[in-house]
């Protein structure tokens, strides 16, 4: 240290810290909390302003709005299938709008600017807590879905090509929203800790082009939330002979 | 700690640091952000917004089109139904005429039939009667010739034809 002539005022490193608010017995991270109502807040006014003056030639927001429901409908039509889709796509568009916009969210707010008693703000999506009550959502929706669309015939699905099948089915029950919650939650948490290493290491110039990959992958990621999602409930709803 | 730092009695606080909170990094990522979204997400949309406005003229166009023909078709009905009761008017008249003009001709035939009738009957009975006539006559001269052999002497046909010569010389 003694070589260099200035002490570099570079970032600090922090994992596993939290804001905790307790209630009862239960210990909530407060600062996932703040940023899934910001998002959530961005997002109503987003639509709000959107929806306030619709006509008939789609200008600015509404146009946004447009295009972004009709990615959602294709999305949805084409996982679910032309029988049910409307059903379940303000679902698929929620996790995907919100899980889209909590990603960049994180990544593009400066979040640092604002210093809490303990932990940082940041996407929602890397909190393993986040993704894991997305991905239950998740769960229950297909089998809801399923169930609704089939009635006790859903169960079928278990032994459907053949009996053998039973078992990996059952385990897949498992394994889905847990390969969900931990794809999502892994990747938000690994863009933030590689900006911020790298932050650490060298604070300027390098960041740039990785955070602008952690924006495509954030993107990525959204995606393939909200079209497993959508997947996995028109396998449920999927009628075979 | 940090001089650039600001804290509240929360422990909520600012941090001005440029490193630690990265914004000079966030401030390129967002700018190039600012720079070349709206070009690629705006021509998309506007693309959208021609697609969907030229649809829209199309089927404005269509609506104008389709108004025009109705209005067209419209026309054509009421023009339709106005000969359509023509005819029927026409139809009504000519039934009439026909019907009375039928009626004319049965009552002059069934006239003419009538008299047909009665001239048949006429003639068929002067046929009879002068038939009749001409059958009495025939077996009165029968008679006659049969009773003459009895009845006629010399005497009886002198008397006889002088009467006759004397009728004719009255005539």
């Amino acid at each position: 240290m003694g070589l260099l002539p200035f002490v570099f005022p570079f970032a600090e490193l922090e994992v596993g810290q939290h804001l905790y608010w307790q209630i009862g017995n239960i210990r909530l991270h407060g600062q996932v909390f703040m940023t899934s109502w910001i998002v959530i807040g961005a997002l109503l006014a987003l639509v709000v302003i959107g929806t306030r003056k619709m006509e008939r030639d789609p200008r600015g927001v509404q146009n946004l709005l447009e295009f972004l429901w009709d990615y959602i409908r294709d999305l949805a039509r084409t996982q679910i299938g032309e029988k049910v889709y409307r059903d379940w796509m303000p679902f698929i568009g929620t996790l995907f709008l919100f899980i889209f916009v909590s990603n960049w969210g994180g990544a593009l707010v400066p979040w640092r600017l604002i210093r809490l008693p303990s932990g940082e703000l940041g996407a929602p999506t890397a909190d393993i807590n986040t993704t894991v009550a997305l991905a239950l959502l998740v769960s229950l929706s297909y089998f809801y879905a399923g169930l609704s669309n089939k009635g006790l015939r859903y169960f079928e699905y278990y032994v459907h090509p053949t009996p053998i099948m039973l078992p990996f089915k059952i385990v897949e029950d498992f394994t889905k929203p847990l390969s969900l919650s931990f794809r999502l939650f892994g990747n938000i948490l690994a863009d933030e800790l590689v900006v911020a290493v790298l932050v650490f290491l060298v604070p300027l110039v390098l960041p740039v082009p990785v955070m602008f990959l952690g924006l495509f992958t954030s993107a990525i990621q959204a995606l393939i939330f909200a079209t497993l999602a959508a997947y996995y409930i028109g396998e449920a709803v999927e009628e075979h002979h | 700690m940090n001089y650039s730092s600001i804290f509240f009695a929360s422990g909520f606080g600012l941090n001005f640091n440029l490193f630690e909170t990265n914004i000079i990094n966030l401030a390129v990522v967002i700018f190039g952000l600012y720079k070349f979204l709206p070009n690629f997400l705006g021509s998309m949309l506007e693309r959208r917004r021609s697609v969907i406005l030229s649809d829209l003229k199309d089927a404005e166009e269509r609506l104008d089109t389709a108004n025009l023909a109705l209005i067209e078709a419209k026309k054509e009905l009421a023009a339709a139904e106005k000969k359509a009761k023509q005819i029927r008017t026409d139809c009504k008249a000519r039934a009439e005429a026909i019907r009375l003009e039928t009626e004319k001709r049965t009552v002059e035939e069934m006239a003419r039939i009538k008299q047909g009738a009665a001239s048949d009957l006429n003639a068929e009975a002067a046929r009879v009667s002068s038939q009749l006539r001409q059958e009495a006559a025939r077996l009165a001269i029968e008679k006659a010739l049969g009773a003459l052999p009895k009845k006629l002497d010399q005497k009886a046909q002198e008397n006889f034809v002088s009467q006759s010569i004397k009728n004719l010389g009255d005539v």
